[in-house]
């Protein structure tokens, strides 16, 4: 089935509350945002914050997450170290879940993030609607990379037992946080209609060339 | 019948959504987007906010954890565990888990009854499209269930190291994320504009 988009109707959807606009207008008359047809600059944005969440998930996999103060010493240890943890003290649930959490999750979402940048740069219009669901997905567990973040904060808070035990923050929380935020922008400034557009170039590019064949 | 031209905004197809529906949501033929989904009455939606608004007050002094080691007993609040890390100097990351654990949920509850209340009352505030573009532009950063979830991960972690004891205030943010998360679900958007706007 041959589906219009709101490109060829000259259509612009305003994406805060919905309501589709000509073309002349600028701000939506109904809740007073900014109407664009497509994001502004989404793919710039997308892979600069892209680029910048990479890099500060270096640090923050490498450097301490949290630093236990005790009568026995300073013990710092960054996120795997936590992770390990929970495994060797048979807590393998809990052990997953951080995995899953705080390494798995920024991964998987940065990875998605090219990978859906890549599509658009190389006009795979037939991986569109995998692609929209990649999107869904990342959109969806986003947030949950922020809970070793609170887990330190909440450990912070309550071992403080002054001679005997303190818990800080570490630095890597700090880097590790920027890539979580860093990420989340980027997300929502990716437009995953973009993916869908594809195909409308695509399209447009082969009625050219066919109209220049019965011309010659 | 009359139908509501919009456009879907993961796919950008153009789509008639039939005004008078009698579906409960409505999805893009395309790509499966959720479109429209039918909202509960507005009177509905402030019991469930001013509820959530009242289980989040005991929250602010409410300990969540009991922690006892060795004689020495330790308690904390879901605030005070986050002043704890603003105090040791690390202000971005107390912040940030403040607004997205805490506040941003209660802000958007707050902002909601600024909309629904008036409206309610048979008139339409002045701001209602500032409130609303507010409110949406949070609803992707509210993170009371990760705080949550963290929460239990705590308890495990902590475990070890001494007796444990599970909180008044803990429940309560149960209570406070399930009632918030009705409110946002029965919340339809498109209610609150004149052109669409149901009998309420
Ligand atoms: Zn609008
Ligand atoms: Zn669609």
């Amino acid at each position: 089935m041959q589906w219009i988009t709101d490109i060829e109707a000259g259509k612009q959807l305003c994406l805060h509350c919905r309501k589709l606009h000509p073309l002349s207008v600028h701000r939506c008359d109904r809740c007073g945002s900014e109407v664009h047809q497509r994001i502004p600059h989404s793919i710039a944005i997308t892979w600069s914050l892209a680029i910048a969440a990479i890099i500060f998930l270096i640090p923050a996999n490498l450097l301490p997450m949290m630093v236990v103060k005790s009568i026995a010493g300073e013990d710092a240890g960054t996120i795997m170290d936590g992770v390990i943890y929970f495994l060797e003290h048979g807590e393998a649930g809990i052990g997953i879940v951080i995995f899953a959490a705080s390494i798995f999750v920024p991964f998987f979402k940065l990875t998605v993030l090219l990978y859906l940048l890549l599509n658009i740069h190389l006009n795979r219009s037939h991986r569109a609607k995998f692609g929209l669901k990649l999107y869904r997905i990342i959109h969806f567990i986003g947030k949950w990379s922020m809970l070793d973040i609170f887990v330190v904060a909440l450990m912070v808070g309550l071992v403080q037992f002054k001679n005997l035990a303190t818990i800080v923050t570490g630095p890597a929380a700090i880097a590790f946080m920027l890539a979580v935020v860093m990420t989340m922008f980027a997300t929502e400034h990716f437009d995953p209609r973009l993916l869908f557009d594809t195909e409308l170039k695509k399209r447009k590019h082969k009625n050219e060339s066919n109209e220049g064949n019965t011309h010659v | 019948m009359i139908v509501k031209e919009t456009a879907c905004k993961e796919c950008g197809v153009i789509v008639n959504i039939p005004k008078k529906i009698n579906f409960s949501q409505y999805r893009c033929p395309r790509c499966n987007a959720l479109l429209y989904r039918r909202g509960q009455p507005f009177s509905y939606i402030i019991t469930m906010a001013v509820t959530a608004l009242l289980l989040f007050v005991p929250l602010t002094f409410l300990p969540i954890l009991d922690l006892d080691i060795m004689g020495l007993q330790s308690s904390s609040t879901l605030f005070e565990a986050l002043w704890m890390v603003y105090k040791d100097g690390f202000y971005f990351i107390a912040f940030v888990a403040m607004m997205t654990g805490l506040l941003i949920p209660v802000i958007m509850l707050i902002l909601l009854l600024f909309i629904l209340v008036p409206l309610k009352h048979g008139y339409r505030p002045e701001k209602v499209s500032l409130y609303y573009r507010l409110y949406e532009k949070m609803s992707d950063w509210g993170m009371a269930e990760v705080y949550l979830i963290s929460i239990i991960v705590s308890m495990v972690k902590l475990h070890g190291m001494g007796t444990l004891h599970i909180g008044l205030g803990f429940y309560m943010f149960i209570f406070f994320f399930i009632t918030f998360y009705i409110t946002t679900v029965w919340f339809n958007p498109d209610d609150i504009w004149l052109d669409d706007a149901v009998d309420n």
